[in-house]
């Protein structure tokens, strides 16, 4: 059905002095056939915007193409309300501020660009939110301690219904059984009460919040606003309906019987840093073998930790845990001697202050490395250590208590490194049933590293692979109360956030607000589970015929499961294989003879697009040649645009995308890296066409690297003139 | 440099002696870092680094940090007291190590002849007198020392000849008893600043 689509082309920003725009206006209007098209002056002025306003008013326009400045701006100016559809073609940043005036390619460019952006929204429909029935807002959060009851809290406060799931009879977690805590405010150097007893106060008179204890989570299926959480208490089972969930389950410290070489088990005096704080909440550290005054201790810091045999991680907070402690013994008596034995004392931020007042109490802090800790008949430990800033070894002698700052191991999974084996390297073992997901791509949240769910700790902290599933606390990653506090109240924020957009048929974080999603025309479906496997959210479940079963909801709208179809049969309104299809089609690829190779540059909508307009903004002029078509993600690419594009004439295809790996940088987790597998596959397919698999190449960049995008773009543009121009053009 | 020795056993008894010193305290500020012995103009000369002289200090082992010719070697430039992160004093520090050592009768160093020598000019006239320094030192270091001195003397010369020696002693300062006052008041605070 075609579409009533208007055009508008700006000439302000340098455009109308750079480029033929009546040549451009000829293009759009006798070429494409497009009925109106005008020209502004300053289209995002106020009588441009008006200008475009009446039109759509007045000519019932469905969509409206505006080849103006990058859709990175003025979205605001050019939003002409829910029923247009606006397609922003990239004259300004993509074409005049990187390409000569005047030029006889830069006009190409410009008109290539014109026909991609009608061709683009020729195949654009309306979307329509998704909508099921009984979409709930209620948060769950599950599990841990400070982070938890913080979570809960403040989602209270913002008015949200709360289930708060406590495996254990009473709240608290680990931050109750803490005799103080750490100091958090100016001056920094004296200790505190634990946040923690007016926290739980505070949840338990919270009307908002039901605080279901002894519970554990049986089951939960559905995706964000639809879950239907199983709960299990006392063998009785029962389901709430919830938005979203915090998984803040907290950690576990480490087996500290795994510690014999430290004399933990072996000596009687030997404790972890817990058992202290359970010694001073009962009234009083003694050394544990006869009940006696403290008067020596040694606090052993990285006990199992940073160490390839145990935990290979810092744990954050053991350092600064271990110096409260060791001025619980100095302030109970003043003339005690303590000794920490350290890595390193990592004690950041303010907490350089605390460390300051602890060393002033008289504390001795000596870099070392333990070697024995030996016990004489009367329980008075030896600690032997090998001295790193004296450079010779050295011990102290009549130790009444050893203390071993033992690391945090999260509560997802069972962590159980073989002895001699290297921990960092082996993925550590179990992972515990916390959220019992019904899910096809497994029962919990995927892990990046540890055991500590996969979330970017930079760009998207409280993300998890699994969405409207967010995990804070020291079960995403190790931290002190503080973080945890703040780690709580974002992923708090982070759910109210899923549920709001979620009951709106709107996507989460990246693509924030966006109302399509995707559609499989199901008769085509052959079953293969590429869709089902390779979404990295794990939105689609299958049936068990393995027909994909979609969970909108859960979906973040990147199109992986588009670009892994081979049938293609999964689309969304707004973004298609055909439509990509004909953008390609619609570039005009000139005859051998000209020599003037076309590339077509797949470029990430979250960092390579904006890198392209980086460059732009920087006047970095780059090669004519190339055409960007943004897509959502690398992994929504699907092959057969290469073939389309290497029947068509074009020379060349680069994707341009996010790093993949361990640190990667990709939006959506897995996508640049699937479509870096994809691509190795197509190649074989290419030399077996006769066609060089070097016409396609996939190149990483952050939006940083805007510097380099000139040169990797025409050393790709060199490389496929050594190669020679594609033998399909003219077809 | 001392090199690694025998296995050494952590005591806190000279560490709470050195604490208990006018600005010993702030030994226990130190975190290792070394900035100081990189800043330190005299370092080469030393035994021990500053730095290392206070992890000494807090392994308890006395006898090596009383020996130790760091404090001796210690020009008072302030370079590591300007540059110490933690802001640790370092050349205070270092002057109460010198003066326990001195009571600890530790000091083979000719710094310590120098200091003393000052010190008894002073006490005795209020003023120093280059010749009675001179002379005071040539004492308190012996017959053994005179050869050494003795090689000074073209140096000695050239500075009598400018003047910078002279002959007779000056005359004595007016108030010196008032002087001598202020002394003794700044001996009694210093031992109550170690409190």
């Amino acid at each position: 059905m075609a579409k009533k689509i208007a055009a508008y082309i700006c000439t302000g920003c340098g455009i109308g002095e750079a480029l033929d725009t009546a040549a451009l206006v000829n293009v759009v209007t006798k070429e494409a056939k497009v009925p109106s098209c005008k020209e502004s002056p300053f289209l995002c002025g106020r009588q441009g915007a008006a200008m475009i306003k009446n039109d759509v008013a007045a000519g019932e326009l469905e969509a409206v193409v505006i080849g103006a400045c990058s859709p990175r701006v003025n979205y605001d100016v050019f939003d002409f309300g829910p029923s247009t559809i606006v397609e922003r073609v990239n004259l300004r940043e993509q074409v005049v501020w990187t390409h000569p005036a005047g030029d006889e390619d830069t006009q190409a460019l410009a008109e290539d660009y014109m026909r991609m952006g009608i061709a683009r929204v020729r195949q654009t429909e309306l979307p329509v939110p998704y909508q099921a029935e009984n979409m709930v807002k209620s948060l769950s959060v599950v599990g841990g301690a400070l982070a938890r009851l913080t979570a809960a809290h403040e989602a209270a406060l913002a008015g949200y219904q709360v289930v708060l799931v406590e495996k254990e009879p009473v709240l608290g977690g680990f931050a109750a059984a803490m005799y103080k805590s750490a100091p958090s405010r100016p001056p920094y150097t004296e200790l505190e009460d634990t946040p923690v007893a007016s926290l739980i106060e505070a949840v338990q008179t919270n009307d908002l919040i039901e605080v279901l204890t002894g519970t554990t989570v049986g089951r939960i299926e559905g995706g964000p606003c639809l879950y239907e959480a199983t709960l299990l208490s006392d063998g009785r089972e029962t389901t709430r309906r919830v938005g979203a969930i915090v998984l803040a389950t907290g950690a576990r410290p480490y087996d500290a019987g795994r510690l014999a070489h430290l004399g933990y088990g072996r000596c009687a005096n030997v404790v972890t840093g817990n058992d202290v704080e359970e010694m001073a909440l009962k009234g009083g550290i003694k050394r544990p073998a006869d009940g006696k005054a403290v008067q020596n201790a040694v606090f052993v810091l990285c006990a199992g930790s940073r160490d390839p045999q145990h935990l290979p991680y810092c744990s954050s907070t053991c350092c600064v845990d271990s110096l409260k402690q060791a001025l619980y013994l100095k302030e109970a008596n003043p003339e005690a001697n303590i000794y920490v034995i350290f890595k390193d004392v990592r004690t950041p931020g303010r907490y350089e202050e605390f460390y300051k007042k602890v060393q002033d109490a008289g504390v001795v802090f000596i870099k070392g490395e333990v070697k024995e800790v030996s016990e004489d008949a009367s329980k008075n430990l030896t600690v032997e250590f090998s001295d790193l800033l004296m450079g010779q070894d050295a011990s102290v002698e009549e130790v009444d208590l050893v203390v071993l700052a033992t690391g945090m191991v999260p509560s997802t999974v069972d962590w159980a490194p073989q002895d001699g084996a290297d921990a960092g390297e082996s993925a550590p073992a179990v992972q515990l049933p916390l959220l019992n997901l019904a899910y096809r791509q497994g029962p919990e949240l995927p892990a990046l590293k540890y055991g500590f769910p996969d979330s970017h700790f930079i760009c998207f902290p409280y993300e998890t692979r699994r969405t409207g599933i967010y995990a804070a606390g020291c079960v995403r990653a190790p931290m002190d109360p503080v973080a945890a506090v703040e780690d709580g109240t974002g992923a708090a924020l982070k759910a109210i956030q899923c549920v709001e957009l979620t009951s709106r048929g709107a996507a989460v974080h990246p693509r924030t607000g966006d109302l399509s999603y995707p559609e499989f025309a199901m008769q085509r479906c052959t079953q293969c589970k590429r869709c089902t496997e390779e979404c990295p959210f794990g939105a689609i479940n299958e049936d068990e015929k393995a027909n994909p079963l979609l969970n909108p909801t859960r979906c973040r709208r990147c199109g992986t499961c588009m670009g892994a179809c081979p049938e293609r049969i999964i689309s969304f309104k707004n973004y298609s294989v055909p439509m990509i299809g004909n953008m390609i089609k619609a570039i005009e690829v000139p005859e051998e003879e000209e020599e003037k190779p076309r590339i077509v540059v797949f470029a990430c909508e979250n960092d390579a697009y904006p890198a392209l307009d980086m460059a732009g903004l920087n006047r970095l002029g780059y090669n004519p040649w190339v055409r960007v078509i943004p897509v959502r993600c690398l992994g929504s690419i699907n092959l057969v645009w290469v073939a389309d594009s290497l029947s068509k004439g074009i020379d060349g295809i680069l994707l341009l995308g996010c790093k993949h790996g361990d640190d990667y940088q990709c939006h959506f987790i897995k996508g640049s890296e699937l479509a870096q597998t994809r691509l190795s596959k197509v190649s074989e397919t290419l030399d077996r066409l006769q066609l060089e698999s070097e016409r396609v190449r996939m190149v990483q960049v952050s939006i940083m690297d805007y510097d380099k995008i000139p040169v990797i773009l025409d050393e790709f543009a060199a490389k496929l003139t050594e190669i020679g121009p594609n033998p399909y053009k003219g077809f | 440099m001392a090199d690694a020795g025998a296995p050494s056993k952590y005591d806190a008894g000279f560490a709470r002696e050195v604490y208990g010193l006018e600005n010993g305290s702030h030994v226990k500020k130190c975190m290792q870092c070394g900035m100081c012995a990189v800043s330190c103009a005299t370092f080469q000369c030393m035994d021990h680094s500053p730095r290392r002289l206070f992890a000494l200090i807090r392994a308890g082992r006395k006898e090596e940090v009383l020996r130790s010719n760091t404090p001796w070697m210690c020009t008072s430039c302030l370079m590591c007291k300007a540059r110490c992160p933690r802001g640790i004093p370092i050349i205070d520090v270092m002057h109460d190590l010198k003066g326990l050592a001195l009571r600890e009768g530790k000091v083979p160093y000719p710094q310590a002849a120098i200091y003393g020598a000052y010190w008894k000019e002073l006490a005795g006239r209020g003023k120093v007198f280059t010749a009675g320094m001179l002379r005071n030192y040539a004492l308190k270091r012996g017959l053994g020392n005179l050869g050494k001195m003795m090689h000074l003397r073209d140096f000695g010369l050239r500075m009598f000849r400018h003047g910078r020696v002279p002959l007779m002693p000056p005359k004595a300062p007016k108030g010196k008893k008032q002087l001598m006052q202020m002394v003794k008041r700044a001996q009694e605070l210093e031992r109550k600043e170690a409190k």
